[in-house]
């Protein structure tokens, strides 16, 4: 790893969402949907979020293009503040995104050509020339401009749309694509051109991905690192070979043998957790995973673990197991 | 030689409107008393088609149905009235992707399954309930007496999902019919209830038909797959089989395109193009315009039918000219 500084880097990311409905609308109860997390992204690389539905990644996302103002903690995109030295369009032109839903982010009213022309018309780029990039950037995600360019999103596939929700991403040339489940709803065999497109792009263009999907063969094909979330919280950040082979969170393994089997000689003999994922109003104390652990122990109850940076390679693990002398009675037998 | 709980023969599904859509075309499938088949395919293959027709669900007045389906010797496609009734609930029973959408709103848990066995066994209202707690209880839902009186939004998606299923089940139906009941759900949770349904399914000896579309689900719940593709089978045989001897191009690429153990930054071999359009009645391989070992006889005529061993086919002329 170099020195330099991250291309991204967030720091205590903080959002709440206040639970209305009470009498005279008052407040009920706060989702805690990210509690103040901090992660780096390197320029070139590929971050995987991944967690059950609630877990944040999505809040995580939005709140990295200020689609939703954060509560707390700060952005810094090529060491620059957001807010200080930062301004918001500077961050959101460098950083786009590609939601799941291909057709709900495409204007029906606009044609292809249109949906990915309009950006770049609105930031001070003559209408012809950026015709013109829609044309080539509609050739470079597959689809042959004079065929797809004045067609409207409901004359398209599912595969098609998010092609063309990929090349408006890239209109403005960003350095960070963030992907949010963007290739869940379509067909596997569609999934796989979809992927192969991605690749090719992030090469040619030197991008960097941030990744969120909650097929965990998919994150593991596509990802260099992987961020595992739990109620607002990383569990376990780390390279993708050490989240997928050396998992050091109870939670990251439950989340790997949750996957179906592909032996029909050694199928899942035992769910790896009971029940649903907890609600994210008002989460547990201490740990947050202490109510679904099988390892826990008072002082998981008591004390959140806190991210804890395992020796030798950027691996981090929120998990009082990992960390010594932690008070967890188990870390003899673990270690031994 | 067992008597199989259902039959399928040359079924077709062709749905009337402003352009015709050819569902179904032919397909052929039988099912043993306490097996579990899986239909793995992706969207407008058909298999959902395949699903409703055995429950005859679809809309009558837009569905021409073709071909013949038994279950348990009785022909389904000539049910009607109150025949029909009992077959729907009482010897065929569904459970979908969305359970929100499959149980009543209005009535509690409790309620609906007690109306069910009232309807179809005849019960009284007491042992009606009895029955909705026995089966809550098997599904494992936490605190079954208090859950009874629990409207289906008061659930959260997994417990839903357990309802419906106590809810098919209820009148220990001999075939479970279930249409992706776990694509909604995350993997922690997916993984319970595969592990719950075929725990049911061995105890109440039925036999089930799953849809899907993810093959590491297919591993987990079934003895057998049908590959579907474009309204047609294009692969039977055991899971071991499909997953360790795929035949067809279209198999060997859905297998690809899981990813389990792709190598990182490798380029995925994937299946190129779409699914087609079925508006006309296929009268060559429908998947000759995406495979790359289509030849002219591929574009020209409906693949042979190649047998490759007991219960196990296969619908290319790649394993009949090996065989040759």
């Amino acid at each position: 790893m170099s020195a330099a500084a991250p291309l991204l880097s967030v720091n205590g990311l903080t959002k709440h969402f206040p639970l209305k409905g009470g009498f005279f609308g008052r407040s009920t109860g706060t989702v805690r949907a990210v509690d103040g997390i901090s992660f780096d992204v390197a320029e070139g690389e590929t971050l995987g979020i991944v967690g059950e539905s609630g877990c944040g990644k999505s809040t995580t996302a939005r709140l990295l293009v200020d689609l939703i103002r954060p509560d707390g903690g700060e952005i810094m995109l090529s060491a620059r503040r957001l807010g200080v030295d930062l301004p918001l369009r500077d961050l959101r032109r460098n950083v786009q995104m590609v939601f799941q839903d291909s057709y709900a982010s495409l204007n029906p009213r606009l044609t292809m050509e249109e949906a990915i022309a309009f950006g770049p018309t609105v930031n001070g780029v003559s209408t012809a020339e950026a015709t013109r990039l829609a044309h080539e950037l509609l050739f470079k995600v597959g689809l042959e401009p004079k065929r797809f360019a004045g067609r409207y999103p409901h004359e398209l596939s599912g595969g098609q749309r998010q092609r063309v929700n990929i090349a408006r991403a890239l209109a403005f040339k960003p350095k960070i694509v963030i992907l949010d489940e963007a290739v869940s709803a379509l067909d596997k065999s569609v999934e796989a051109q979809v992927l192969n497109l991605l690749g090719d792009l992030k090469r040619e263009l030197g991008l960097t991905y941030i990744f969120i999907s909650h097929d965990l063969n998919v994150v593991r094909y596509m990802s260099d690192r992987v961020m595992v979330m739990y109620l607002g919280e990383i569990a376990e950040i780390g390279p993708v070979d050490a989240i997928y082979e050396r998992p050091s969170h109870p939670y990251t393994r439950a989340l790997l043998a949750a996957m179906p089997s592909m032996d029909p000689d050694h199928l899942t003999r035992e769910a790896p957790l009971a029940g649903d994922p907890p609600n994210p109003i008002n989460p547990p104390s201490g740990c947050r995973f202490h109510t679904r652990c099988r390892h826990a122990a008072t002082v998981c109850i008591s004390t959140p673990p806190g991210l804890y940076t395992l020796p030798g390679e950027r691996h981090l693990v929120n998990c009082h197991l990992a960390i010594p002398n932690s008070g967890h009675p188990g870390i003899e037998a673990v270690t031994a | 030689m067992t008597t199989p709980l259902v039959e399928i023969e040359n079924l077709t599904v062709r749905f009337s409107g402003a352009r015709d859509v050819y569902a179904v075309n032919g397909v052929n499938l039988t099912l043993n008393p306490g097996e579990t088949l899986s239909i793995l395919g992706e969207s407008g293959s058909g298999k959902s088609v395949t699903l409703k027709t055995l429950l005859r669900i679809l809309p009558e007045n837009r569905t021409t149905i073709g071909g013949a389906i038994r279950v348990q010797g009785t022909d389904v496609l000539a049910l009607s009235g109150k025949a029909l009734a009992d077959h729907r609930g009482g010897v065929v029973s569904m459970i979908f992707q969305d359970p929100m959408l499959a149980l009543d709103p209005v009535y509690t848990i409790g309620e609906q399954i007690a109306e069910t066995v009232m309807r179809h066994e005849g019960a009284s209202a007491a042992e009606g309930k009895a029955r909705a707690l026995e089966m809550l209880t098997r599904v494992r839902i936490p605190s079954p007496e208090r859950r009874l009186k629990a409207y289906p939004h008061e659930m959260s998606g997994g417990m839903r999902q357990r309802a419906m299923i106590a809810l098919a089940l209820a009148c220990k139906p001999k075939l479970l019919l279930a249409d992706e009941p776990t694509t909604a759900l995350d993997a922690t949770v997916q993984i319970q209830i595969l592990l719950l349904l075929r725990e049911l399914q061995r105890e109440f000896g039925m036999g089930m038909i799953f849809v899907t579309h993810d093959v590491g689900v297919a591993v987990e719940i079934s003895d057998r797959v049908a590959v579907m593709y474009a309204g047609q089978l294009v692969e039977t045989g055991s899971i071991r089989d499909i997953i360790r001897d795929p035949q067809h191009p279209y198999t060997r690429g859905l297998l690809a395109a899981n990813l389990h153990g792709a190598v990182k930054g490798a380029r995925l071999d994937a299946i190129p193009g779409a699914p087609p359009a079925l508006h006309a009645a296929p009268n060559a391989c429908s998947f000759a315009e995406r495979c790359a070992h289509a030849q002219d006889r591929c574009r020209a005529e409906l693949p042979p039918r190649v047998t490759l061993g007991e219960r196990r086919e296969v619908r290319c002329i790649l394993p009949e000219m090996a065989k040759a």
